[in-house]
């Protein structure tokens, strides 16, 4: 965040700190909802737009929230743009409802947004606010993406529902399944390593950086948790 | 103090601006989710009636239906859509059936199956703006009869349903629940438990004879006539004097038969298919056979053969006539070649001669079941007349 | 008795086959971050536990007497989170002033289980599943249970990963996700178990 091109805070989501496979957050829609490339990449987008909506409500509201409440607002700004998404897709996209289930209700604890809204566009003006909702949204879409497209090509010999004949004798049926996913997404993360050959700021262990609650964290719990022991 | 009244004030102004957006946003978006709802729900019933407008279910409890109906939806054109559970090859085959108001099916759908062969899915197509008689002229699909002959079943509840539901009445009871209702009508001393009397004696007149189990007396069938018969060979029923003479004699005939073993090894040239023999004191024959069907000629990857014959008992005249013809045990393929221990099937050798048991219709899909059978009865006629003292046919 | 088997039946699904952790994906961020020693992976289990039971108690009476009856069902995610969010500052205050053992033991894991997905997500499910108060409770007692063991087996794995001499790329995370999938697939092997102990 330092050379603070707009350009430079809409792109590092992608990549330099993807939420996904560099900041490691959100971890629970990215291996539950990548089963099949459909439902990823509603999932999302579904994030990004409660991202960038509560990114910017929240960096309007930064001057007038009161520090010691600051997190409970979050919590329900965060929540109603999940149940407003929430609605418009099952209104307007029942068959992605279905897909995602619960996971959709659950976008109001990834950690990603209130992680974004606690680091950012608490202290950012609303136009980065919101590059920076794109950014990251993009960068949990592409990396959710990219982990269906593995787990449901070569796992269910299918792309979005549509059936690979020719791959359909040598699928991995494992891989569409719970163990599959941490696989896949444990070797995507040292792909990640390798491809950015570790000068991204890897994330080895959870850590008061990306720990939402970290503001909150009068206990110190996560210095206690996260550092070194 | 005032910083608490500042933050508390902030988070309950929030917490209301939020709660209005989502209302504004469930005021627009629930009336296209309900539709949505409704319109997935109403899917399959527009599958099978697709004129249908403004589905609404009916309780069922109210209503005496068949027994296969689980769901019912009344429409505003008068029509319904049943929705039915029957067993074919399993259970398990669950069945949407619209029905008009006129009484005829708009369209069928089958929408589960644990059924192993493929024509539930095309079957229900050929039922489309028939009524109920039509329905039942529809024919079974060979190599699929029990899956298919429940599925015309259940097409036939559902009209009966609609009928029903509609204000009509109709007969719901399956053929075994009506006979088992005549028997009882016309013998109440049987308590409703009745077998059907395998025939050794020529008896002039009488279809069928249905014995008490408790032994209080039987039920002769004339044509749809039920007359119940005491122990002692009285008619019990209302029938004109004549008529009840006449079936006193013919039970008094029945009553008297009396079997005898006989030795096969006293004769020469019997084949092995006859298993035993015995006559009665008339001189008619009752010969246990056993065909060599599928079980034994058969067997393939799918069907394997069971090395079972099919036993049969045939009771015959001296001269070579069949009175009566019964499968007493099969192992052949099941929904195939097992139709041998259908009453359907082996009824048709009662009165036939060796010059016309050959014209009989055999067991559709099933060649090899039907061969063995017609060799079995063959034999039957062969070993009569070695029993008579005669010689069998040469091979 | 036929409650009693549906209640156990309900308990051990949840602990075994729907693992949350192991299956469902929820919960996967302290499962990860907290289970490096045995005795945090304990702690943080039983906070979890005690907290679910608790958010479920509260959440099942509002949405049943409160939001179903208002119509106001689009309000669930909203009033969960908070509900939630509030009984954690609550049960944290109340540790603190009552037990400051207990405090220090648990204390710490409580501001962590706000944005726990779990939590929320047990809420929510209950709810979907249309269990009644009884089983909802068993439901909360069972997942919070299976997150323990989910806990507990990994923390012991973990100990093990840390000794070995793992390829640079798949240092830290990487070789835990993995690591983690392996136990999911032994969770694997209770599918139809459950459904088959009264069959």
């Amino acid at each position: 965040m330092k050379n603070n091109g707009n350009m430079s805070v809409l792109l590092k989501g992608i990549l330099k700190e993807n939420p996904v496979l560099v900041l490691i957050l959100g971890t629970c829609p990215t291996l539950a909802t990548t089963n099949n490339v459909a439902g990823a990449f509603g999932m999302g987008i579904a994030a990004m737009a409660v991202l960038v909506c509560s990114n910017m409500l929240i960096s309007l509201l930064r001057k007038i929230i009161p520090d010691s409440v600051r997190i409970p607002c979050y919590i329900v700004i965060i929540a109603g743009f999940v149940t407003i998404v929430q609605m418009i897709v099952q209104a307007y996209f029942p068959a992605l409802y279905e897909m995602l289930g619960v996971y959709l209700a659950l976008i109001t604890v990834n950690c990603i947004i209130l992680g974004r809204a606690e680091m950012f566009a608490s202290k950012n003006s609303v136009g980065k606010s919101v590059l920076d909702g794109l950014g990251m949204g993009l960068g949990f879409t592409i990396a959710l993406c990219a982990m269906a497209f593995i787990r449901e090509v070569f796992g269910n010999a299918s792309f979005a529902g549509i059936a690979i004949p020719f791959l359909e004798p040598y699928k991995i049926a494992f891989l569409v399944k719970a163990p599959g996913g941490m696989l896949v997404y444990g070797l995507l993360i040292a792909l990640v390593y390798v491809i950015t050959q570790g000068k991204a700021p890897v994330k080895t262990e959870f850590s008061c950086a990306g720990c939402p609650s970290a503001g909150s964290c009068q206990t110190g719990a996560c210095q206690k948790k996260g550092g070194e022991q | 103090m005032k910083k608490y009244v500042k933050s508390t004030l902030v988070l309950v102004c929030i917490c209301a601006t939020i709660s209005l957006m989502l209302a504004a946003t469930n005021a627009i978006t629930a009336p296209i989710i309900e539709k949505n709802q409704n319109a997935a729900a109403n899917a399959a019933l527009l599958e099978v009636m697709p004129d249908g407008k403004d589905f609404e279910e009916i309780d069922i409890t109210s209503f005496t239906l068949p027994a296969t109906v689980t769901e019912a939806y009344k429409e505003a054109g008068g029509g319904h859509v049943i929705k039915l559970a029957t067993t074919g090859y399993s259970s398990g085959l669950v069945i949407m059936c619209g029905v008009n108001a006129d009484g005829t099916v708009s369209g069928t759908v089958c929408l589960a199956s644990g059924e192993t062969l493929g024509h539930e899915k095309t079957y229900g197509e050929n039922f489309t703006g028939k009524n109920v008689s039509e329905v039942e002229a529809v024919d079974t699909i060979s190599g699929a009869t029990k899956t298919t002959a429940a599925y015309r079943g259940a097409v036939k509840d559902a009209i009966n349903a609609a009928t029903i539901l509609g204000g009509g009445s109709v007969d719901i009871r399956s053929d075994e629940e009506i006979l088992a209702d005549n028997l009882a009508a016309a013998l109440p001393a049987g308590e409703g438990k009745f077998t059907k009397q395998f025939i050794t004696e020529v008896i002039e007149g009488i279809d069928a004879v249905y014995r008490a189990e408790n032994g209080k007396g039987a039920v002769c069938v004339i044509g749809e006539q039920f007359i119940g018969v005491d122990a002692s060979g009285v008619v019990v029923s209302d029938v004109d004097a004549g008529l009840a003479d006449q079936i006193s004699a013919q039970m008094e005939i029945l009553n008297a038969s009396v079997e005898t073993e006989l030795d096969l090894s006293a004769y020469t040239g019997l084949h092995t298919s006859l298993v035993s023999a015995a006559k009665t004191a008339t001189g008619n024959y009752v010969l246990d056979m056993k065909g060599a069907g599928y079980g034994i000629n058969g067997g393939d990857e799918y069907h394997p053969a069971s090395g079972e014959y099919i036993y049969i008992r045939v009771s015959m005249t001296k001269d070579g006539k069949i009175i009566d013809c019964l499968t007493v045990s099969q192992a052949e393929t099941d929904n195939i070649g097992s139709a041998c221990a259908d009453e359907a099937f082996y009824g048709q050798f009662v009165g036939k001669t060796e010059a016309d048991y050959d014209a009989i219709d055999g067991i559709s899909g099933a060649t090899i079941t039907t061969n063995g059978y017609k060799k079995a009865i063959l034999r039957a006629f062969e070993s009569v007349k070695i029993l008579e003292g005669g010689a069998g046919n040469e091979e | 008795m036929e409650m009693f088997k549906t209640l156990i039946i309900i308990l051990l699904s949840s602990v075994l086959v729907n693992n949350y952790v192991l299956s469902r994906f929820l919960g996967i961020c302290p499962f990860l971050g907290v289970s490096k020693k045995i005795n945090q992976a304990v702690g943080m289990g039983i906070s979890v536990t005690a907290v679910m039971l608790l958010a479920t108690a509260v959440t099942w009476p509002i949405q049943y007497l409160l939001l179903d009856k208002l119509g106001l069902g689009y309000m669930q995610t909203i009033i969960f989170i908070l509900v939630i969010a509030t009984l954690v500052q609550i049960l944290e205050l109340l540790l603190k002033r009552f037990s400051p053992t207990l405090h220090k033991g648990l204390g710490v894991y409580l501001p962590l289980i706000t944005t726990n997905c779990a939590v929320l997500g047990v809420a929510i499910n209950n709810i979907n599943d249309g269990y009644n108060f009884l089983e909802s409770m068993v439901s909360s007692l069972g997942c919070g249970l299976g997150f323990l063991l989910a806990m507990v087996l990994f923390s012991g794995l973990r100990s093990r990963i840390d000794e070995s001499r793992v390829p640079k790329p798949f240092r830290g995370l990487a070789v835990t996700l993995i690591a983690a999938s392996f136990i999911s697939l032994a969770f694997m092997g209770f599918a139809g178990v459950v459904d088959a102990l009264f069959a």
